[in-house]
């Protein structure tokens, strides 16, 4: 019996990646009002999840065909090297945040309907990942948008902007993608991942169906020009789900399909005019957020910025078509997830004794919350790629490829670099030093401690992950992505490094230059908010310019009024102008029918010579 | 047995109609009963079918007259998945009428025609014969005639009689196509000249006349003005039947039956693409929230002919897919639409807001069929899209599926904008949830827009065997 349940268990075992998040999710549902056991399921799923995601990872590559839709659309899970990696990395993710998000939604009436979009979504993101199907990863790829929608409406009804703006980007991103892979299909003549052998991207249809594939992805990781609904969202939405999807969960999904682009549907060349295209929508997208971010004075919409200028990062890796750029964007990717759901726990954490992250109602609160304060520094420290926290390194690397691609690249990943150690400076100061400030007079302390075991064992993660990188860069990343080569150990260019540390500590000069202008921590990016240039960009930036959002309502409207012009003149065809000529005939007979004989007689005779002239006209 | 339950599909509706005004004199309960009966036995019927018409078995009626005049019914795959939609979106539809017309006059005659409007669709798909098929559209324009004019008002009447005149006008142009195959081949039996191709200027006509009930531009203006009618109407015409039997007398003749020239693989998703771009830009503006849904209609319509007219196989698969989704999901956000219009007496979206406080149950129903339109999954819509941008791709039609993407987009747009402005944001007006069986029949179309995402594989099996594609 044991056995035969253990078969059908191992037998199943993709497809209960699906299931059984989906299932949990509607127990959850269920569960109210009692928290010990909401969180006992939480915890017993997820390390469940977690568990059968690592025996995947160890296993060998195996697949599993379901008859589904036909047409190509059979659902066909596969668990090799890439995918299983990032089912785990999903899993360990995903056990963090939701045992966060548990403790911060604790007996609020949102909770059971907040995990059931939870596990909802890990069933998603584990179907889609696990997919070998382009259409069926497609359908979970999509499915995530009603996810999103659920979440960012819970107790935002009233508030709808942020949940409209993430269907309408996120939609038109899961569209594109839908082009790109039928394109891929069509020109691959499979819908198969693993039956594709990479596709050159050279004329127009390879090159559509690669570039919409890549926005695809990089858009549900929140990248330009995708991107705009995050910082709305972080004004509206719940920190949990800031720390779930724009923190990690995306993220990874995005970057998943981002690398399975890049390295097994397209032949992404290095120095090819493609890649240089993907180098620079990296660096763009990097620039502008992390300027965007650097000028916040909230700290959850300060991290949004942050959370889609670190896309920009990994873009510009991935784009390289270096191993050594791959590999350092999921590096990069991982480490990211990790600094950003403990940043964004933090701000949290701080949420939820304040009432606020706006950075001009509090400040100084790092006394009487120690904990939050060590984690947001060691996790700041990492974004900042500050040695030995994770980022450094994965930046390092980054560097490395953007030089050996362009050093244009190079130049604009360290004024990003330069750019988020200011923005960190400043929110770390502002935030956690200096006197304390708050909303109003009440006593805080640090958040209980169900809140603050997932900050503490993120933060370790981004020291372990740097000191002893040969972990996730040769044990997950090499083996996920089957390179050979090691990447992991100190960088091996000491100039790089030198260069970035002195970018740091330019950074460091910088804000102590600002905070004293500007006479404090939280101003001190307002010299460079309003230089010459650089203002009037602010100024348009702010005013939503360079928001796709935007742009489209704008370039709809216009095409929706020459169409409601168009629609005009069809009604006045069909209601003035068809009527009219309809009567007309009865109009001109009733005219001229007024009784008169001589008429009548008139007419008849012009009746009969027409019929005359027929007939003659017919003989002859 | 299968001819029965063919003719049973055909005349219980048809003929049962007649007994709904009697039995409506004395029992008003028992007339909404019977009218209900009436639509779910030809479901029920429809579904019995479906073994036969799967086996390859099909129900045939014929009986030969003079002059290679015949009268002929035909219970294949294709008619029988046409009966099965169009009857389980109307059996819905005949449900829901129940809470929504209840206080208004005329409703014997309201009954009548939604029986004898289902009935003549269910003659209108069995019929194997030209002049019956034409015999049957006919009858579906007098009723939806007379149920678009339903409140009797000025503005009603002149818009009822703006879609009859312009469905019959339509109507009566295809009838010179038909009668020019009788003129070339000398028979209206569509067995018998199965596999002919038809010249260019009989396509020509036929095609005027299956635009104008599909409601494709040019011909299409009748269909939001027809937004006059009552919201199970309007759900009725615009979404479960009425300008489903263009997109089924396509099918119909010109792939399944007929040969066309290839110049109509071009011509037609031509017109489809241009209606579908120009209506979601319409929908884009309009702020009756009955025109957005009818514009969407257009829009979709649009779409689907896109599908069925690019010459290829499964594309014909998508496009019987999509009708089935979209006869549901547009249904039920005519009806959720109609929940909103009898709360607040008003269509216009910017009088409304807010309304999921007060209308949950309506507000998710119509979010779920909105998705389902959009494409979005795990709804049934997305599988549709998928095949049908799919199939225009594998067809090299490369630049209508790029523009059948932007019209994706701009369904996305405009469904948003309308979910947006009526359910949420700040409350504008107080309203009060439907009746608990108008909820009930939006929650079913809502929840079946759920399932045919997640059990995508019955329906699929279905159109294989349509599409003949095993």
């Amino acid at each position: 019996m044991i056995n035969a349940l253990f078969d059908i268990i191992s037998n199943n075992m993709l497809l209960i990646f699906i299931l059984l998040p989906a299932f949990v999710g509607l127990i959850m549902l269920f569960i109210r009002k009692r928290f010990a056991i909401q969180l006992a399921v939480l915890l017993l799923s997820s390390i469940i999840n977690l568990i059968a995601a690592y025996t995947l990872f160890a296993s060998e590559s195996f697949s599993y065909v379901i008859p589904f839709a036909s047409f190509g659309l059979d659902i066909v899970l596969v668990s090799n090297e890439l995918s299983s990696l990032f089912i785990m990395l999903v899993a360990a993710m995903f056990l963090f945040v939701c045992l966060y998000s548990a403790f911060y939604l604790k007996h609020k009436k949102q909770f059971s309907v907040f995990m059931l979009y939870m596990y909802i979504s890990l069933a998603m993101l584990n179907g889609a990942i696990l997919s070998d199907s382009l259409g069926i990863m497609l359908f979970f790829w999509e499915g995530l948008l009603c996810t999103l929608l659920g979440m960012l409406l819970i107790n935002n009804t009233s508030k709808p902007k942020a949940a409209i703006k993430a269907l309408v980007l996120s939609g038109t991103a899961d569209l594109l993608l839908m082009l790109g892979i039928i394109l891929t299909a069509y020109q691959a003549k499979t819908m198969l991942i693993n039956e594709i052998t990479p596709i050159k991207i050279q004329g127009f249809v390879p090159t559509l169906g690669f570039f919409c594939m890549l926005f695809g992805a990089i858009g549900k990781a929140g990248s330009m020009p995708f991107h705009s609904w995050i910082p709305e969202a972080a004004n509206d939405a719940t920190t949990p789900f800031l720390v779930s999807f724009p923190g990690a969960l995306e993220k990874l999904a995005g970057f998943y399909l981002a690398v399975v682009v890049t390295t097994k549907l397209y032949d992404l060349r290095p120095h090819s005019t493609i890649s240089n295209i993907v180098m620079t929508i990296g660096v763009l997208s990097l620039l502008f957020a992390v300027s965007m971010a650097l000028i916040q004075k909230d700290m959850k919409r300060l991290l949004s910025y942050h959370a889609i200028s670190q896309v920009g990062y990994m873009v510009l890796g991935i784009g390289s078509g270096l191993p050594i750029g791959i590999a350092g964007a999921v590096f990069h990717m991982l480490n990211n997830a990790v600094f950003k759901s403990c940043l964004y726990m933090c701000a949290g954490s701080i949420e939820s004794q304040t009432s606020t992250t706006d950075l001009k109602k509090f400040s100084g609160v790092g006394k009487c919350m120690p904990i939050t304060s060590i984690c947001f520094t060691i996790c700041g420290l990492a974004i900042a790629g500050v040695p030995p926290f994770c980022g450094f390194f994965s930046k390092e690397l980054l560097f490395d490829a953007a030089l050996e691609s362009n050093i244009v690249f190079y130049i604009g990943a360290l004024i990003g670099a330069f750019m988020t150690a200011v923005s960190f400076l400043k929110m770390g100061r502002a935030a956690f030093f200096g006197k304390l400030k708050l909303p109003e007079e009440k006593k805080i302390s640090e958040s209980e401690a169900g809140m603050l075991v997932p900050m503490i064992a993120l933060s370790i993660i981004c020291i372990i992950f740097g000191v002893f990188n040969t972990l996730p860069l040769d044990t997950l990343i090499n083996k996920g992505l089957m390179f050979e080569k090691s990447f992991s150990g100190w960088p091996h260019s000491i100039l790089l490094v030198v260069i970035s540390l002195v970018v740091l500590c330019i950074a460091v000069l910088d804000h102590l230059y600002g905070s004293k202008k500007s006479g404090s921590a939280l101003n001190a990016a307002d010299h460079i908010h309003y230089a010459p240039v650089l203002k009037t960009i602010y100024s348009i930036a702010e005013r939503g310019y360079f928001d796709l959002y935007n742009q489209m309502n704008a370039l709809f409207n216009v095409f929706a009024k020459i169409c409601v012009m168009f629609e005009r003149a069809v009604s006045f065809t069909y209601d003035t102008i068809a009527v009219n000529a309809a009567l007309l005939p009865g109009k001109v007979m009733r005219r001229y029918h007024n009784g008169s004989l001589g008429r009548y007689l008139f007419a008849a005779l012009c009746g009969v010579v027409i019929i005359i002239l027929i007939f003659i006209a017919v003989l002859v | 047995m299968k001819e029965i339950l063919m003719l049973a599909a055909i005349c219980v509706p048809l003929l049962g109609a007649f007994l709904i005004p009697i039995f409506g004199k004395a029992i008003t309960k028992l007339r909404n009963a019977l009218a209900l009966i009436f639509v779910l036995t030809a479901l029920l019927c429809s579904i019995l079918l479906l073994p036969y018409a799967v086996a390859d078995n099909d129900a045939v009626i014929h009986i030969y007259l003079p002059l290679g005049l015949s009268i002929g019914f035909h219970a294949d795959a294709l008619a029988v998945f046409m009966a099965i939609t169009s009857t389980l979106v109307s059996s819905v539809i005949v449900l829901y009428s129940f809470g929504y017309i209840k206080d208004y006059p005329n409703q014997n005659e309201y009954y009548l025609m939604i029986c004898l409007f289902i009935g003549a669709m269910m003659g209108l798909v069995y019929s194997s014969n030209l002049i019956l098929l034409y015999m049957f559209w006919e009858i579906t324009s007098f009723c939806s005639w007379r149920l678009i004019g339903f409140y009797r008002d000025r503005t009603a009447l002149i818009r009822a009689n703006k879609a009859f005149i312009t469905t019959v006008l339509g109507a009566l142009i295809m009838l010179i196509g038909f009668i020019g195959i009788y003129a070339e081949t000398g028979t209206f039996d569509l067995s018998v000249i199965k596999g002919y191709t038809l010249p260019s200027w009989i396509v020509a006509v036929i095609l005027v006349g299956i635009l104008t009930k599909s409601a494709t531009f040019p011909l299409h203006n009748w269909l939001p003005d027809a937004g006059v009618a009552p919201s199970p109407v309007t759900s009725l015409l615009h979404a479960a039947v009425l300008v489903k039997i263009g997109l089924y007398a396509y099918v119909r003749l010109f792939v399944v039956e007929l040969n066309i020239d290839k110049v109509f693989e071009t011509i037609v998703p031509v017109i489809a693409a241009v209606s579908a771009l120009l209506s979601a830009g319409a929908a884009l503006k309009a702020t009756d929230i009955k025109r957005v849904i009818a514009y969407s209609t257009i829009s979709q319509i649009a779409f689907i002919l896109l599908g069925l007219s690019c010459g290829v196989e499964v594309g014909l698969a998508g496009g019987l897919l999509y009708i089935l989704a979209h006869s549901i999901a547009k249904g039920g956000l005519f009806l959720c639409a109609g929940i909103v219009e009898h709360a607040l007496h008003t269509k216009d979206m910017s009088k409304m807001g807010g309304l999921i406080k007060t209308m949950p149950v309506t507000a998710i129903s119509c979010l779920f069929c909105a998705l389902s339109v959009m494409g979005i999954p795990p709804f049934g819509g997305f599988f549709a899209k998928f095949l049908v941008i799919d199939e225009i791709v594998s067809a090299g039609q490369i630049t209508l599926g790029i523009i059948f993407i932007i019209g994706a987009i701009m369904t996305v747009l405009y469904l948003a904008r309308m979910f947006s402005l009526v359910f949420l944001g700040e409350e504008k007006a107080k309203a009060h949830e439907g009746t608990k069986v108008m909820l009930a029949s939006v929650i079913i179309l809502a929840v079946l827009s759920l399932f045919m995402g997640i059990l995508i594989n019955l329906p699929t099996e279905l159109v294989k065997m349509v599409g003949g594609l095993q």
